[in-house]
């Protein structure tokens, strides 16, 4: 998939094209707004990742351009450090796919990216397996079989993103920030210490169902969801 | 001014009256001498008895007596109100009395006018001039508000403009048309101080925005290659241990950057109130979200409400955040198996108004620290045990003071802490009408 990266800075734009490439996204650069709508004009993408404070030019504004371009299908998702209020609602409304606000994470971006592809391509996966359990995304709801094991919002969101990076390890704070997302507004630790308390409970849930334990605790970093062992 | 002359003027017009009385009696007695003399003293003589006087007018109201003889008492003319008979009864004169000598015989003068007629004039007068002084207040009074109210219509239209302003930015007016100096001061002091409030306002926005850009965009640089750096999988454990530690520490400073700017934003009025927020369902929603907490902690979390509180205008999105950091603290600073009870009562008497309280069961918080509690930064040495008092309660206050919300906290032993809060709801006839977004 083909990805332009709309960024005056530099390092920034190195970092996200560096994990994008690992996940094997093509990664094209533009610094500024003429560049980018040149390129937006002759190439096609799948995604344009659009920072607002262009140093020519203002962000929204290229978004608008962009939506007009007939031959242009990308789905844009804002990535902003400006913060200010209007840019949310400016930015949706003048057909953004989605707004991140600096500094987001990676992973974030990448399942957000994700779910874009899938709400565009029309593969509405409704369920996501992992070994006898099966997390249905519709009426969010886990199984095991046909037993239903009940989790509590936040509990669901916690599996459903370990299971999107599923094979990877997550950080305490990179899943605390997905699923309370901004509201923790206070610095402490008593958030990403939370994170322990949710996968507790989810292994306490999961346990009589099946003997394997699932997620795997990586020491002093995170959590990973254990591959199958056939997969 | 009118009034002292309101006072003295009575007085002045009797006095008026009498000496104009007086002089009359004196031209008169002039002419009746001046005759005498020319005519001799026989046609004016009285011949009738003592008390008997000659009228020469319909109404006797004044009269001429001439007499031979010497008065003992009269020296020159001599001036007196006296009783003298009028058709058999005794009326009161003003009498002018008068000796002379007229061919070597003394005569006794008198002229009198009655005090009935003088007293008429004097009424009359007195009648003329309440009149004229009444024109004269009420013209003056007229004259003067006329005079005022031009002289301070530059003074209305300040105030006017005044009012005219909203919000911090109001847009820069022309100076206003008038002669007086001092209001021309007024007016551009004023003006000037409503532009550098907007100037100030201006300058914090564009600082906000450049603090979000520079100090935002460099964080994430560490964030994204802090992301990288784990994903590689490549490094030993210990490194790998050190990194989330600094990413930890990394999304503190984020956390206290991004809740500063906030708070910022909403001193600076940058946030719209676009929404119509039923408080139930938004409390219903912060429960919900927090609900793994509270189910941890085993606690016990009620919702009781009057009626279905709305507020209109409101930010739903700011709303939520108060709403959550109240609840979060009620459920951070617990013990195990607590409580906490969310109430409201719609207020007493009023047609508007809409108490909540908060009350959860737990730590107290100490009378002195009480006023502090919503201030930034403010963070208590003895609460090693759950840190973070910061500055999700300066949040509070700010949205708080954005929707016009009045809070309060109390706290004791025997109640726990309180969070109270006047909502400014509007009316149930309202929320009827239209229905909720």
């Amino acid at each position: 998939m083909n990805v332009l990266i709309v960024e005056d800075d530099r390092a920034l734009a190195r970092e996200l094209a560096l994990y994008l490439q690992h996940e094997r996204y093509l990664c094209d650069f533009a610094r500024t707004g003429r560049e980018a709508s040149e390129k937006l004009y002759v190439n096609e993408y799948d995604f344009v990742l659009l920072d607002l404070g262009l140093p020519d030019q203002d962000g929204l504004q290229l978004l608008a351009q962009a939506r007009q371009e007939r031959n242009q299908q990308a789905s844009i998702i804002i990535l902003s450090a400006r913060g200010s209020v209007d840019d949310r609602i400016n930015g949706l409304k003048l057909g953004a796919d989605d707004y991140l606000p600096k500094p987001y994470s990676l992973m974030e971006l990448e399942s957000r990216m994700q779910a874009i592809t899938r709400r565009k391509h029309g593969v509405q996966q409704d369920t996501l397996q992992f070994g006898p359990f099966t997390l249905n995304l519709s009426d969010r709801t886990l199984r095991h079989n046909q037993d239903l094991v009940s989790l509590t919002r936040k509990e669901f969101d916690l599996l459903h993103y370990l299971l999107l990076h599923r094979g990877r390890v997550l950080t305490r704070l990179q899943l605390s920030e997905h699923i309370w997302g901004n509201m923790i507004s206070d610095s402490d630790d008593h958030d990403s210490n939370f994170i322990d308390v949710h996968v507790k409970n989810i292994r306490k849930k999961m346990a009589p169902h099946d003997a394997h334990d699932w997620i795997e605790t990586v020491r002093g970093v995170g959590y990973r969801i254990k591959l199958d062992t056939e997969a | 001014m009118a009034g002292v002359l309101l006072l003295a003027l009575p007085w002045a017009i009797e006095v008026f009256a009498l000496r104009h009385t007086e002089a009359r009696l004196r031209n008169e007695l002039k002419q009746v001498r001046h005759r005498i003399e020319q005519v001799g003293v026989s046609s004016f003589l009285q011949t009738q008895e003592q008390d008997q006087r000659l009228h020469y007018d319909l109404l006797q109201d004044e009269y001429i007596d001439l007499r031979r003889g010497r008065l003992a008492e009269a020296g020159p003319d001599t001036l007196a109100t006296l009783p003298r008979r009028r058709q058999g009864e005794l009326v009161d004169f003003r009498v002018l009395r008068s000796s002379f000598v007229h061919e070597g015989q003394p005569y006794t003068l008198e002229i009198g006018k009655s005090m009935a007629s003088v007293e008429d004039v004097y009424g009359l007068l007195r009648g003329f001039a309440a009149y004229a002084l009444l024109f004269a207040v009420l013209t003056t009074l007229l004259i003067e508000l006329s005079v005022i109210s031009y002289l301070l219509r530059p003074f209305g239209q300040i105030v006017a403009r005044l009012r005219a302003v909203q919000g911090p930015t109001p847009p820069p007016l022309p100076p206003l048309r008038t002669g007086t100096s001092d209001f021309q001061y007024l007016d551009a002091t004023i003006q000037q101080m409503l532009q550098k409030i907007r100037t100030v306002f201006e300058q914090e926005r564009e600082f906000i925005a450049n603090a979000s850009h520079e100090l935002l965009t460099p964080i994430s640089i560490l964030q994204n290659r802090f992301e990288n750096m784990l994903q590689a999988e490549i490094l030993p454990e210990d490194a790998e241990t050190q990194l989330v530690f600094s990413q930890k520490t990394l999304h503190r400073l984020t956390a206290t950057l991004r809740t500063l700017l906030l708070i910022s934003r909403i001193e600076n009025e940058q946030f719209a109130r676009p929404d119509r927020v039923n408080v139930r369902e938004l409390l219903t929603d912060v429960l919900e979200e927090l609900e793994d907490r509270i189910l941890d902690l085993d606690l016990t979390a009620t919702l009781t409400l009057d009626g279905e509180p709305v507020m209109q205008p409101a930010n739903r999105t700011l709303l939520f955040t108060l709403f959550f950091n109240l609840i979060s603290n009620a459920i951070k600073y617990n013990h195990r198996g607590g409580s906490i009870h969310i109430t409201g009562t719609a207020s007493a008497g009023q047609a508007l108004g809409y108490t909540l309280s908060i009350r959860n069961t737990g730590k107290v918080i100490a009378p002195e620290k009480l006023p502090h509690l919503f201030e930034r930064f403010r963070r208590f040495a003895d609460d090693r045990a759950v840190e973070g008092y910061g500055l999700g309660l300066a949040v509070v206050r700010s949205v708080a003071q954005f929707h016009a919300i009045h809070i309060d906290a109390t706290s004791s032993e025997a109640d726990g802490t309180t969070f109270t809060l006047q909502l400014p709801t509007i009316p149930a006839q309202e929320v009827l009408k239209a229905p909720t977004a």
